[in-house]
């Protein structure tokens, strides 16, 4: 793999990807992408059990998720008109909605990730989302669910595959602790304000940053939802709080440990007018969301759901340094490889 | 000084013939012809166009001048002109001048071979340079082609000369090229890296245009473009019985929490890159500067109804948006960064702009005529002759840095409006 771009600054990352022999045939890539099928059973097998469909997620689209900070998305000649590869298939759960209440995908994404992420162990140009939405559900609803799924996958792994965190050199008893207590919450303005307490600059209406957040993560005892992210921050269709407008009803999942994000999600604004005007605030372009307007128009569901990083959360279980580590053909921005 | 160039460019109303001759001559074209010295006398030189309000301010220099007293004890000599400290932070970005290269646009014109010069030059100069919102769109991004017109093009012609530390490149984006994703593609560049991590790499939110206050984007395309972009642009039967087709764009939808949460997912989203708002001459301009710089926005421009190199229906430029003179009359910048353009290439406007709250004037259809007229060095010429005069008049100010002029520093037979900051 060839490094094609000067980033300017020392890159951060702790390693980088070998090349794709070295990788596939590196013991830790093997117990990671075995640790990374439990997950996948685990998931499953909850959701089905909860009564979620799965369906699989587009590929491509007219429109993609435009929230994603700072990423370029794929463009695709669709018969000399141009699609986009899913960043992610937000706008499409909200539709699949209008034919099961609750779904799910294991959806593929790409981002064409700023270079500014290649150092941060935990951006990949093209992972997967364990992807949910629920017509009718509150964001204390999903975030309960998003919950469960972390708890599940982790004993999963725990009882099916000790070996393979023996070879990842996980730190069990922080695994085993997880899911004693309840997931802490805390505010993106307690965010900031506590950050402001470490003498860190963070911006009242944007994102935490990526080691602002890194930072919260090391120091917090266990896994947190971090909640209320500033309206600037986010992309359309996290839905805006209508007792505290300026604040979306949505949340991070953040781990514990110094492993950083790990989840996305929220309630959705499901009202056209209210969608329209967000749109115009993200600074986005109603005409190429047609498809998804003239749905709006018509009536979507209010809904909650989030988008589960895979990578992430494997990464997350299996203690590895780098996200890369739980992908098998790993890409990272900037870099050329397989 | 010859020129190869075979002067195509045209700029009626515009006082073409003295841009050219400065961008032949640079500071010496300050002053009248040298060859009637000592033979000849001179008076009040006629400009040949008409002056607007802000022309006919004048530029009060003072008897007392306690700033210069300072200036002699710094220096320990008495200071002259060339002692007049230029150097600017324009909306982040370190500035030889308080200059900067405007948007020159999708035009023919602006897309051949005069942007890259132009580009080149103002990064030798160390002055930012804007690039406009609809170039990626029209031109595309890469381009193969050597005319110079693309996106990309462009930025390189300009990050290939830079100037030390100094300049940036701030690129605008509007309604319409959203679509196109122009500061996401730039954001993840590996050939722009370098300007963005150095802190010189700038986007611009566009909200409409100082030719056509109220109105989009409007370029005259080839029918073969034309079909390229359809679907992405509206078209207007107006052109259709001909070889090309007028290209549409929306002015797009915005109020104060629309420009408010634009700016703020601008910051959200490209962290490392500076954060500009440009805004026609609206009548409720100032509010829209308050609202963008509460916001965030480390610059905003506004683009005088004087202004713009674009391509404009006439009753628009007749009729429609506020002089600069009036937008500067009703925005108070408070130390945020205001930039101005319109009708720009001559020491004394760009003086009265910064003396009445202006951090840096833009340079386009001026900078356009002096590439045209030497494409090697016609615009660092004309900028020497600009910046030449500005620092005469700001050192009879009694001034030495340009950031030091103020609304005292003008005054005369304008007539004020209410509120205007003449004189204070």
């Amino acid at each position: 793999m060839t490094l094609e771009v000067t980033l300017g600054e020392p890159a951060r990352a702790t390693t980088v990807p070998p090349d794709l022999r070295t990788h596939l045939t590196d013991p830790s890539t093997r117990a990671a992408l075995m640790i990374r099928q439990s997950v996948l059973t685990a998931v499953r097998r909850l959701l089905d059990a909860e009564g979620f469909v799965e369906i699989q997620a587009p590929i491509i689209g007219p429109v993609t998720d435009p929230g994603v900070r700072g990423a370029k998305q794929m463009d695709v000649d669709f018969y000399g008109h141009r699609y986009k590869l899913m960043t992610s298939a937000i706008l499409y759960k909200q539709a699949t909605l209008l034919a099961f209440d609750k779904i799910y995908y294991i959806a593929p994404n790409v981002r064409m990730e700023p270079l500014e992420t290649f150092g941060t162990d935990r951006h990949l140009v093209e992972f997967h989302q364990i992807d949910v939405e629920m017509a009718g559900a509150s964001r204390d609803d999903v975030t309960a669910l998003c919950e469960r799924l972390v708890v599940a996958a982790t004993r999963e792994v725990l009882q099916h595959r000790p070996a393979q965190l023996g070879v990842t050199g996980r730190d069990l008893d922080a695994l085993r602790r997880l899911g004693q207590e309840p997931f802490g919450r805390m505010t993106h303005a307690a965010a900031v304000a506590e950050l402001a307490g470490m003498s860190q600059q963070a911006d009242a209406h944007a994102e935490i940053d990526w080691s602002n957040e890194e930072m919260l993560s090391l120091e917090a005892p266990r896994p947190f939802f971090l909640t209320d992210y500033p309206k600037g921050s986010r992309g359309f269709y996290d839905r805006e709080s209508r007792s505290d407008p300026g604040t979306l009803r949505n949340f991070d999942l953040i781990a514990a440990e110094g492993f950083g994000e790990l989840c996305s999600g929220g309630e959705r604004e499901s009202d056209y007018r209210r969608i329209m005007s967000r749109i115009r605030e993200t600074g986005e372009n109603p005409a190429k969301y047609g498809w998804y307007l003239e749905l709006a128009r018509e009536g979507l569901h209010p809904s909650a759901g989030f988008g589960l990083g895979l990578e992430r959360l494997v990464r997350y279980i299996a203690g590895l340094d780098a996200v890369w580590q739980a992908s098998a053909y790993p890409k990272l921005a900037g870099v050329r490889s397989a | 000084m010859t020129s190869s160039s075979p002067n195509i460019l045209r700029a009626e109303g515009f006082p073409a013939e003295e841009i050219r001759r400065r961008a032949r001559l640079g500071a010496r074209a300050v002053f009248p012809d040298a060859s009637g010295y000592g033979a000849d006398v001179f008076g009040e030189v006629p400009t040949g166009n008409r002056p607007d309000a802000l022309d006919r301010l004048r530029i009060l220099p003072p008897l007392f001048t306690p700033r210069r007293l300072e200036k002699l004890i710094e220096l320990g000599r008495e200071p002259m002109p060339a002692d007049v400290d230029l150097r600017t932070d324009i909306g982040g970005l370190p500035s030889a001048f308080p200059l900067y290269l405007s948007a020159l646009g999708s035009t023919k014109v602006a897309s051949t071979r005069l942007g890259a010069a132009a580009a080149r030059q103002a990064a030798q100069l160390g002055i930012p340079m804007v690039i406009g919102e609809n170039i990626a769109p029209v031109n595309g991004y890469r381009g193969d082609d050597d005319s110079g017109g693309s996106m990309r093009r462009r930025i390189s012609a300009y990050t290939g000369h830079l100037n030390g530390d100094l300049g940036g490149v701030l690129v605008q984006q509007s309604t319409e090229d959203a679509d196109a994703e122009v500061w996401n593609q730039i954001y993840s560049d590996p050939e722009t890296g370098p300007i963005l991590m150095s802190g010189r790499l700038g986007f611009e939110l566009k909200l409409g245009q100082g030719a056509k206050p109220g109105l989009g984007g409007m370029t005259l395309v080839d029918r073969d473009v034309a079909e390229a972009m359809a679907g992405r642009y509206a078209f207007d039967p107006a052109f259709d019985d001909g070889p090309q087709r007028l290209r549409c764009s929306a002015p797009g939808t915005f109020d104060e929490e629309i420009l408010r949460q634009q700016i703020r997912l601008m910051r959200n989203n490209f962290p490392r890159a500076r954060v500009g708002v440009k805004l026609f001459p609206g009548r409720d301009v100032a509010t829209a500067c308050a609202v963008a710089w509460e916001a965030g926005a480390d610059s905003v421009t506004v683009d005088g109804a004087e202004g713009g190199s674009g391509w404009a229906p006439t009753v628009m430029m007749r009729s429609a948006g506020l002089p600069l003179a009036d937008c500067l009359a009703r925005i108070s910048p408070a130390g945020q960064c205001l930039c101005v353009s319109g009708r720009m290439w001559e020491g004394a406007r760009a003086v009265r702009c910064l003396a009445l709250g202006a951090r840096a004037v833009g340079l386009g259809r001026a900078a356009l005529i002096a590439v045209d007229e030497d494409p090697d060095a016609g615009l660092i010429r004309l900028v020497s002759a600009l910046t030449f005069e500005m620092r005469l008049l700001i050192s009879a100010l009694g001034k030495y840095a340009a950031r030091d002029l103020a609304s005292e520093d003008v005054g005369g037979d304008l007539v004020p409006e209410p509120g205007y900051p003449v004189g204070r």
